[in-house]
């Protein structure tokens, strides 16, 4: 089963500054760890939510906002995709993050959503749509 | 440049309601635009937070566990997609798009870039291996 492992914002994050060169390096050594056993499918980290912008819809309107976003602890700053067999394998693992500097730092954990989850309303048809757009965007990724 | 297209959790997501056969068809056909223009790398859905956890760092003592679910229905995450566009002018311009079905015309997307390598900054050449993106880390490049 595959999980979404999510590193929640804070001052530090929003406030733009490049992380550090140390820190950088654990995480990388953290991920490559990941690799090795064959746990991690993709992550990526966040510009602070200056950089971004939020669309809300109101029945079918869309009203544009700007970023920054106050609320901090709950944005997202970064997230890895894994694949394990457990939450309780999941939670092993995120508890192993190099989160040293003290800071109090939320990493949330969730479920992603397979075919089969969807039951009966998830047709062949669609399943079979599914899998070439992922193969299509897995080219270009 | 990447973006992070963050669908905002609600109600209904939290409270587990799978899509109907309406949304699916509308966010299939949605999706299939993206990948025909190039815009869509990847895309997922998340299950209700009720099926998560959150692993909590604080400094002192090890992390604490925090099983789902949580509160906070509006920021939570409910799924995202990867687009690869040339700004956030034009990533907001397709979210402008997103299909009405989804959270009966009232759904809250949020748009946050992802950082490249080249943000990074400059980093000793000790450590260069370990500072770089993850998709590159699994490509083993």
């Amino acid at each position: 089963m595959r999980f979404m492992v999510m590193v929640k914002s804070d001052a530090n994050t929003e406030s733009g500054g490049p992380p550090n060169e140390a820190d950088l390096t654990a995480m990388g050594r953290y991920n490559e760890e990941l690799v090795k056993a064959g746990v991690l499918l993709a992550g990526e980290g966040l510009h602070p939510s200056a950089k971004g912008a939020r669309v809300k819809f109101t029945d079918g309107k869309a009203t544009v906002i700007d970023g920054p976003f106050t609320e901090a602890k709950e944005l997202v700053a970064g997230f890895w995709l894994i694949e394990v067999k457990s939450k309780a394998e999941a939670i092993e693992w995120v508890k192993r993050v190099p989160c040293t500097d003290g800071v109090e730092t939320d990493i949330e954990i969730r479920q992603v959503f397979e075919a089969d989850d969807f039951g009966e309303v998830y047709t062949d048809e669609l399943r079979d749509r599914d899998e070439q757009l992922r193969a299509t965007a897995a080219k270009r990724d | 440049m990447r973006f992070m297209v963050i669908r905002k959790a609600d109600e209904e997501t939290e409270a587990g309601v799978l899509p109907g056969p309406e949304l699916f068809d509308a966010m299939m056909r949605y999706n299939e635009e993206l990948v025909k223009a190039g815009v869509l790398v990847a895309g997922e859905g998340l299950m209700s937070s009720d099926r998560g956890a959150i692993v909590r760092f604080s400094g002192a003592g090890g992390p604490t566990i925090i099983d789902g679910p949580f509160t906070e229905a509006k920021e939570l995450v409910a799924g995202f997609s990867m687009f690869q566009v040339d700004s956030l002018a034009e990533a907001i311009e397709w979210v402008r798009k997103w299909p009405v079905e989804d959270g009966h015309g009232n759904a809250e997307i949020e748009i946050r870039q992802v950082h490249e390598e080249a943000d990074f900054g400059d980093v000793s050449e000790e450590n260069r291996k370990y500072v770089r993106n993850v998709r590159d880390l699994i490509d083993g490049k």
